[in-house]
């Protein structure tokens, strides 16, 4: 080979060097081939536009609903706009659970699930910001202070007859104050809520769809990633793990199980939000009920199963949910903290089945979906 | 045998070799910097997990900074061969430091760099167009003895057939697995995403780089095959790093390849840049043979021969355990086991006192994102990471707190199964070379 040649030849191996190493960091943006069950983006659509922005559409409504029912009690507190406005903000609440697991994207961005739904709500903190008047619901130690939880306690818990919390809201010396908290809570989860709801609708739908790929910020892994940490965090743990002692010491603590006060909607909410996870797994359209593409049928299209058994990953998940359906519909009544009080193996074996089914979101699915965690290199070990 | 250590040849290959890799490996602190890693996998933990035998090494906090800097200028001046024998003594020094700093961090990738620039110190690198033979004439050599250049391609060979030999295993063969689970999540790629939705894709995949592993080396020691065999190497890395988030490494072995090629052809490299900076051909200006002397000859002779010896022995430790070595791991690192498994756990720890008091651990509290995960999954750590969590919560009340571990383990798309004995208090369990005996069995 004469000189020029092997000069040529470096040449060459620079380009191509310099090709690769100038590739984009991540492929999170290019465009799959279509009709594929294994393509991801037709799963992220059907997600996108069949199940997140119907919930967040639906719940829209419901809150809509719930801010005028406050309004109209605040504006005339009696036992009867008393009434309305918390059926109003137990539907809301409800529907709530079904978007509490899109905990990615913006409403991670948003940290929607702390302004929304962080319990045990801390009564002291609410007393105090009523009596002070401008406390800054943005600040850390006051996520605990607003939201549904908080509104429980003051439609359902801050007096023990109606006729006494319609009173404090009309007659008393702080019924001024405690309007005012109220008008406070019911702006600051519009303006949160809105804001990821807007971000969905404008671009964020986009941006989730195109990003096929399957590096850490890949829409996939974001968002199997955001759904498995809910199931673990805010389904086991928040609302089994914690009150009924599981986690720690034994110790029971009925005053921490989802709507305390009011008493009569605990369940639903557990087993709403359930439901809504065995939904989104199967690609269920919210309004149409129809399912599609989604991580069930991803999994089936990437013939996830067990190499020695043959049991597929995603049978073996769903058979896992309707084990925990078993122990939910177990539980004896919608007040749980009244189950951690005197049945608490009820709330013990809802939260052991969750873990299992943990463990296989966790490590099935996210292996058999070779779901990225991390920045890092790796080499596979 | 003594016929061929005293054979010499042009020093030009280890010359162009110490250059790409200095290179190289001033990039690679500088992208590793820049990504923020220092910070996230340095700094920022709470806890690490230092190698057996190896606890004397802790982290640094901020002054880890200084150690890269360190690392990275020492790379600098070993591709510029400024104060080489000082430089490559400061870029391994520092280089191993950093690894073994925390080995949820090990990569059978820096692992080669550690090793290679153990070798780089006992080499002659420097005598030749550099910084070092610019400024001093009678360091200047253009011949060393051939056994120099060798050792780094008996390295790289050993490398390559030992990552091929551990592909020759039913699941790689016969599954195609892990390939068939990594595979289809790339099938979005532009141009060749398609094919990895096949699955004969992940079996000529998983053939092509067991085979591919197995031969390289041969191929590119023999001058006629060599051109086709360095086209495979660049081929193959560049797929790698395309398919995979594996860093610099693919690019650090096609250059590490480059020694294979003939002198000639590394002097052209050479001539080629003095041509376009001629003040340096007085760097190379030297008809002389380097020389180690009777004693360093036989030094590190001793050190290479015992280098070598155990290179070969490592990735077969593995057998003295009892267990599946991809499920124990016992024997499983410093093996060029590489793309082997896909393995994801979960673990919940159990902290428990003789007073009735127990918590379930939440790992996050602990551990990094990247810490959880490489320990969810290495018995080691697992038991390393107990006894960080029994000091803790002694600290925190708990009376001889004993830690128990329900681990549940996926390997290569198996459905999950419990590595560890439930039943076992792991702040009672020593680390040793041994057999970890409360790893359950991996009965398929």
């Amino acid at each position: 080979m004469s000189r020029l040649k092997r000069i040529l030849l470096l040449v060459c191996i620079a380009i191509i060097g310099c090709i690769v190493s100038c590739k984009p960091r991540t492929s999170d943006n290019t465009i799959p081939a279509k009709g594929n069950d294994s393509d991801r983006s037709l799963m992220l659509v059907n997600i996108a536009d069949n199940i997140i922005l119907p919930t967040y559409a639906n719940f829209d409504l419901k809150l809509t609903d719930m801010i005028s029912k406050s309004d109209a009690f605040r504006n005339a507190p009696t036992e009867v706009t008393l009434t309305e406005f918390r059926t109003a903000w137990a539907d809301a609440y409800i529907e709530w659970q079904k978007a509490a697991l899109f905990d990615f994207g913006p409403a991670t961005d948003y940290t929607l699930n702390s302004f929304l739904n962080l319990y045990p709500t801390n009564v002291s903190a609410i007393q105090a910001n009523i009596t002070a008047g401008n406390a800054n619901l943005e600040n850390f130690s006051f996520y605990s202070a607003q939201g549904f939880p908080a509104l429980d306690y003051l439609i359902n818990g801050i007096a023990t007859s109606d006729a006494d919390i319609v009173s404090l809201y009309d007659t008393d010396i702080d019924a001024a104050k405690r309007n005012a908290y109220l008008l406070k809570l019911t702006n600051q989860m519009r303006l949160k809520f809105d804001g990821v709801n807007n971000a969905w609708k404008n671009n964020y739908r986009n941006t989730f769809i195109a990003s096929t790929g399957n590096g850490v910020n890949a829409s996939t892994s974001v968002m199997v990633n955001g759904i498995v940490y809910y199931y673990e965090r805010f389904l086991r743990s928040g609302k089994f793990g914690i009150p009924s002692g599981a986690m720690v010491n034994g110790t029971l603590l009925p005053g921490n199980v989802e709507a305390y006060y009011s008493k009569a909607l605990a369940k639903t909410l557990a087993e709403t939000a359930h439901q809504s996870f065995v939904d989104f797994f199967n690609g269920k359209g919210v309004n149409t009920g129809i399912t599609g593409p989604s991580l069930f049928s991803y999994l089936n299209a990437l013939d996830a199963k067990d190499a020695t058994t043959s049991v597929l990953i995603s049978k073996e998940i769903t058979t896992q949910f309707d084990v925990v359906k078993t122990k939910l519909d177990a539980l004896t009544g919608e007040d749980l903290s009244n189950e951690v009080s005197t049945q608490n193996a009820n709330m013990i074996a809802v939260y052991n089945q969750m873990q299992i089914a943990t463990r296989m979101l966790k490590v099935d699915m996210c292996s058999a979906l070779s779901i990225t965690i991390t920045y890092t290199d790796n080499d596979g070990d | 045998m003594s016929n061929y250590f005293n054979r010499t040849t042009s020093v030009a290959p280890l010359v162009v070799f110490r250059i790409g890799l200095g290179f190289m490996l001033f990039l690679g602190t500088i992208r590793f910097w820049l990504n923020g890693w220092i910070e996230g996998l340095y700094i920022s933990p709470k806890y690490f997990f230092p190698y057996y035998g190896f606890d004397f090494v802790v982290p640094l906090g901020n002054y880890t900074y200084a150690l890269f800097f360190i690392c990275g200028l020492s790379a600098l001046f070993v591709a510029l061969g400024f104060l080489y024998r000082l430089s490559s003594i400061t870029l391994f020094l520092s280089f191993t430091y950093i690894e073994l700093i925390d080995k949820t961090t090990y990569l059978n990738h820096y692992y080669f760099i550690t090793l290679i620039c153990f070798l780089m110190m006992f080499l002659p690198a420097h005598v030749y167009f550099s910084v070092d033979a610019y400024r001093k004439e009678h360091i200047r050599a253009n011949t060393v003895p051939q056994w120099c250049i060798d050792s780094i391609k008996l390295f790289v060979s050993t490398l390559y057939i030992c990552a091929g030999i551990a592909k020759i295993n039913p699941d790689w063969l016969l599954h195609a697995l892990p390939l068939k689970i990594w595979l289809p999540a790339r099938n979005d790629m532009p141009i060749i995403g398609f094919l990895f939705n096949y699955t004969w894709v992940f079996y000529l995949f998983s053939w092509f780089g067991c085979i591919y592993d197995l031969c390289i080396p041969f191929f590119l020691w023999n001058k006629r095959t060599r051109i086709v065999a360095y086209f495979f190497v660049v081929v193959f890395h560049v797929l790698t790093s395309m398919l995979f988030p594996i860093g610099m490494f693919p690019y650090i072995m096609i250059i590490t390849a480059l020694i294979f090629f003939s002198p000639t052809f590394h002097e052209r490299i050479i001539s080629f840049i003095i041509d376009l900076l001629p003040t340096l051909s007085k760097s190379v200006a030297s008809n002389k043979t380097y020389i180690y002397s009777n004693f360093k000859k036989r030094f590190v002779l001793g050190v290479f021969f015992a280098f070598f010896a155990i290179q070969f022995v490592m990735p077969f430790r593995y057998l003295l355990y009892p267990g599946q070595l991809f499920w124990t791991e016992e024997g499983y690192r410093f093996s060029w086991r590489v793309m082997l498994m896909e393995k994801a756990g979960y673990t919940q720890f159990t902290v428990k006192d003789g007073n009735g008091k127990y918590i379930i651990v939440n790992n996050e509290e602990f551990l990094t994102r990247q810490q959880e995960k490489m320990m969810s999954t290495q018995p080691d750590m697992m038991l390393q990471y107990a006894h960080i969590l029994a000091d803790y919560y002694e600290l925190q009340g708990f009376v001889n707190p004993s830690v128990y571990v329900d681990a549940y383990v996926a390997l290569n798309g198996r459905i999950g199964k419990s590595m560890v004995d439930t039943q076992v208090d792991l702040a009672k369990e020593k680390e040793s070379l041994g057999h970890k005996y409360w790893i359950i069995n991996y009965n398929e």
